[in-house]
C-alpha cells in the first residue's frame, strides 16, 4: 500500500478499493480494470498513463463518476459513491468533479461566460455569474468572457474549459488528454495553468500518454492491462514533497495482479 | 436502467418539477431559441406542417364565425321569428308541374284567425317590376305588395316619410315606400317623397323611403318598393288566388306550434285528406341557419382533416428534426451530462426545444391567418371577419400540444444517453 510521502499531509480525496469493472462486448467479457487500489491525496497532482486498452479510459471515467465499478468501493472525498444511481452519479459529477477534455468541448454559440456557467446551473447555484468570472479571471480570460468559443484561439478554449471545471470548486479536476489538440506552445501554455492550480491546492489528475506532460506531475500512474503496474512521485523542481516511489509501486502492482489472478 | 420502468419515471419526474426548476425553463427556452436560429432554415422547413395547421384554424374559424354573425345579423333583419307560406306547385299524375296551388286571400284572413301562436299575419305579392321617375327607369326592382304589417313583421321600417296605413290598403290608394338604392339608381334624392313615380306604368305616390339595409350575399335588399297588397292585386288581377303571406310567431319558442296551427288550418280550408301532401310550403328563418350549419359542419369536417393531417405531418417533422439534432448533439449532451445535468435536465431541455419549435410555428400560422382574414376582407362583398381570441388559443394550444408529443421520444432517446457513449461520439 502506497502511503503519503513525508510532509504532504492530507486526507484522502480519491480512495479506491479492489476496482473491477467487465464489460461486456457481444458475447465476450472484456475485463479492462482488475482489482486497482489506490489513494490520492489532496494536492496530488497525479499522471494517469499507460497504452491503449490498458484500462485507463476505464479507471478515468470510474473516478469521474461517469461510470460505476462491477465490482469495488470507491470513495470520492469521504462519500462512497461505487453504487450511486445515474441521476446522483450526476449530482457528484457537477458538484465535485471538473473535466477538462481533450477536444475542449465548449458549447458553440456560447459565450465563455455561459458556458463557465454551465456547471453552475445544472448545481441551481446562486451568484452563477460572479462565480463565473472569478473562475475565468483565474485562467486570465476575463477581459474575453463575452466571446463565443469559435472566437478564442486553441489554448482560449481551453481555459475557458479550465475555468468551466474550476467554476464548482470541485474535489478534483479530471484532465483528459488537455493537450492533445495543442501545439507545443499552447500546451506549455496549458499544463502553467495546471501547475498554478495545483500550487494553489487543487487536488488533479491528467490522463496523458506523453512524457513530458507526466514529467510535470509529482506522482505518476502507469496501467497496463487493467491493472497499475508502476506508481511513482517524480523529484519535482518545485516541491521537495514526493520522493521517488517507483520499484516499490512495480512491486505492489505486481502483487495486486497476482492476486487477481 | 430498463427502459420500460425507466420512461415513465423520467415522465412523471418531468411532470412534478419543483417550482424552482421555471428558472431554468427559461434558460432551456433560451437555449431553444438559440438552437433554432442556428439551424433557420431548418427549423422553418420543418415546421411547416405546423404553420399551416394553424394557419387553417385561424382562417376556417374566422370565416365561418364571421359569416356565422352575417347570417345571424340577416335574420334578425328579416324580422324576427317570421314565416313566409307560399303556395306549391301542383303536379299532375305523371309528375308533370301543372299550376300553383290555390292560397286566398280568404286562407290568409282564416290562418289570422285561427293560428293563436301566430302574433299576426300580412298577405304579400313577390313581383319584379320596373320603376319611373322623370325621364329615368329602372327595371328589375323588387315590388311587393302587402299591408301596413309589412314594417313590424319585416323589421323594416320607414326612416323618411311615412309608412302606407291600414286604410290606404283597405281603399287600394296608389302609394308606395321606396328603397334607397332605388333612389341612388334614379339618381335623385329624398325630395322624392310627395311625388309620383311609376311603378310597371301605373302611378305611385310616394309615402315614404325605407331606412337602408345593406346587402346580403351581393344582393341589395334596398331595390325595394312596397305598395298596398290590394293595389297589387287590381294591376294582377291573376295573383289573386295564388297569394302569399308572412307569418310572425308569439315567440321563437312558439314557432313550431305557430307553423301547425297554419299548416292545419290551411290543409283544412284546402279539404286535403290524411294522405295528402301540402299544396303550401312554408318557409322558415331557422332553414337558412340549417344550410348554414351544414356548411358549416363540411368547413369543420374539411378543417379538422386538414389540421389532423398537418399536424401529424408537422409532429413527425418535428420528431425527425429533434431525433437529427438529439445525433448532431450527442457530445454536448455527453459534455453537460459530464458537469451535472441529469437524465430529466436533458429530457426538458430537447423538450423545451421541440415545444418552442412548434410554437414558434404556430405563432407563424396564426400571423399568416390573421394576413389572410385581413386580406378577405378587402374585398368589397366580403363579409366582417374577426379572428376569435378562442381560435388563437386553440392553434396555439395544438402547436405547443404536437411538440409535447412528438419531442417526447427524441428528448427521452437524448436523456438516457451514456455520459461515456455521450463524449465518445465521433
Amino acid at each position: 500500500m502506497i502511503t503519503k510521502a513525508d510532509g504532504g499531509a492530507g486526507r484522502p480525496v480519491i480512495e479506491l478499493e479492489d476496482i473491477h469493472k467487465i464489460y461486456r462486448v457481444g458475447t465476450e467479457l472484456v475485463r479492462a480494470l482488475r482489482g486497482v487500489t489506490r489513494t490520492i491525496y489532496e494536492n496530488e497532482y497525479v499522471a494517469i498513463m499507460g497504452p491503449s486498452g490498458s484500462g485507463k479510459s476505464t479507471l478515468m471515467n470510474i473516478l469521474g463518476c461517469l461510470d460505476i465499478p462491477t465490482s469495488g468501493a470507491y470513495r470520492l472525498a469521504g462519500k462512497d459513491v461505487s453504487r450511486l444511481s445515474q441521476s446522483k452519479l450526476a449530482r457528484i459529477r457537477g458538484r465535485k468533479i471538473g473535466f477538462v477534455f481533450q477536444s475542449f468541448e465548449l458549447l458553440p454559440r456560447t459565450s465563455a461566460l455561459k458556458n463557465v456557467e454551465l456547471p453552475l446551473s445544472y448545481a441551481r447555484v446562486p451568484k452563477r455569474r460572479q462565480r463565473a468570472m472569478e473562475a475565468l479571471k483565474r485562467v486570465d480570460l476575463l477581459d474575453r468572457y463575452y466571446h463565443h468559443p469559435n472566437q478564442l484561439s486553441g489554448g482560449q478554449k481551453q481555459r475557458v474549459a479550465i475555468a468551466r471545471a474550476l467554476a464548482q470548486h470541485p474535489d478534483i479536476i479530471l484532465a483528459d488528454e488537455p493537450t492533445g489538440n495543442l501545439d507545443s506552445k499552447t500546451s506549455e501554455e496549458i499544463m502553467c495553468v495546471f501547475d498554478s492550480l495545483h500550487a494553489d491546492g487543487q487536488t488533479i489528475i491528467v490522463v496523458t500518454h506523453e512524457d513530458s506532460i507526466a514529467a510535470r506531475c509529482h506522482r505518476v500512474i502507469r496501467l497496463m492491462d487493467g491493472q497499475i503496474v508502476e506508481d511513482r512521485y517524480n523529484v519535482a523542481s518545485d516541491s521537495g514533497a514526493y520522493e521517488e516511489a517507483g520499484a516499490g509501486t512495480v512491486h505492489v502492482g505486481a502483487a495486486e495482479g497476482a492476486g487477481v489472478a | 436502467m430498463n427502459a420500460l420502468v425507466a420512461v415513465p419515471r423520467l415522465v412523471w419526474k418531468a411532470v412534478t418539477l419543483p417550482p424552482a426548476l421555471l428558472l431554468s425553463l427559461a434558460g432551456n427556452v433560451l437555449t431553444a431559441l438559440v438552437q433554432i436560429w442556428a439551424n433557420k432554415i431548418r427549423s422553418l422547413l420543418t415546421v411547416l406542417g405546423i404553420i399551416i395547421a394553424v394557419m387553417s384554424i385561424i382562417v376556417v374559424v374566422s370565416l365561418t364565425q364571421g359569416f356565422g354573425d352575417y347570417f345571424t345579423n340577416f335574420l334578425r333583419n328579416l324580422g324576427t321569428n317570421l314565416m313566409v307560406v307560399y303556395p306549391q306547385w301542383l303536379r299532375g299524375p305523371r309528375g308533370e308541374w301543372l299550376r300553383p296551388a290555390e292560397l286566398t286571400v280568404d286562407d290568409i284572413f282564416a290562418v289570422d284567425r285561427l293560428s293563436a301562436a301566430s302574433r299576426r299575419t300580412a298577405p304579400v305579392i313577390f313581383m319584379q317590376g320596373t320603376v319611373e321617375y322623370g325621364r329615368r327607369q329602372l327595371a328589375g326592382v323588387d315590388v311587393r305588395g302587402s299591408s301596413e304589417l309589412f314594417q313590424p313583421i319585416r323589421n323594416f321600417y320607414v326612416d323618411e316619410g311615412r309608412f302606407f296605413s291600414a286604410t290606404d290598403v283597405d281603399a287600394a290608394m296608389p302609394v308606395c315606400v321606396l328603397g334607397r338604392e332605388i333612389l341612388r339608381k334614379l339618381e335623385c334624392d329624398e325630395s322624392i317623397l310627395g311625388d309620383f313615380v311609376l311603378i310597371d306604368s301605373q302611378r305611385f305616390k310616394v309615402m315614404g323611403l325605407l331606412e337602408a339595409k345593406g346587402s346580403f350575399m351581393g344582393e341589395n335588399q334596398d331595390e325595394i318598393a312596397v305598395i298596398p297588397w290590394t293595389v297589387a292585386l287590381k294591376m294582377y288581377p291573376e295573383r289573386r288566388n295564388y297569394m302569399a303571406f308572412y307569418v310572425e310567431a308569439m315567440s321563437e319558442p312558439q314557432i313550431p306550434e305557430s307553423e301547425a296551427q297554419v299548416t292545419r288550418a290551411l290543409r283544412q280550408r284546402h279539404g286535403l285528406g290524411p294522405g295528402d301532401a301540402d299544396d303550401f310550403g312554408i318557409f322558415k328563418q331557422d332553414q337558412i341557419l340549417q344550410e348554414f350549419g351544414r356548411v358549416r359542419t363540411v368547413a369543420t369536417s374539411v378543417l379538422a382533416g386538414i389540421v389532423s393531417i398537418s399536424l401529424l405531418v408537422g409532429g413527425i417533422g418535428i420528431m425527425n428534426v429533434m431525433l437529427v439534432s438529439v445525433t448532431e448533439r450527442t457530445r454536448e449532451i455527453g459534455l453537460r451530462k459530464s458537469v451535472g445535468a441529469r437524465r430529466r435536465d436533458i429530457l426538458l431541455q430537447f423538450l423545451t426545444e421541440a415545444v418552442v419549435l412548434s410554437t414558434l410555428g404556430g405563432a407563424i400560422g396564426i400571423a399568416l391567418g390573421y394576413s389572410i382574414c385581413y386580406i378577405a376582407t378587402l374585398h368589397p362583398q366580403m363579409v366582417e371577419v374577426n379572428v376569435p381570441l378562442w381560435s388563437v388559443a386553440l392553434a396555439l394550444g395544438f402547436s405547443a400540444g404536437v411538440g409535447v408529443f412528438f419531442g417526447i421520444i427524441p428528448a427521452f432517446k437524448a436523456a438516457i444517453l451514456h455520459p461515456i457513449d455521450a463524449l465518445r461520439h465521433e
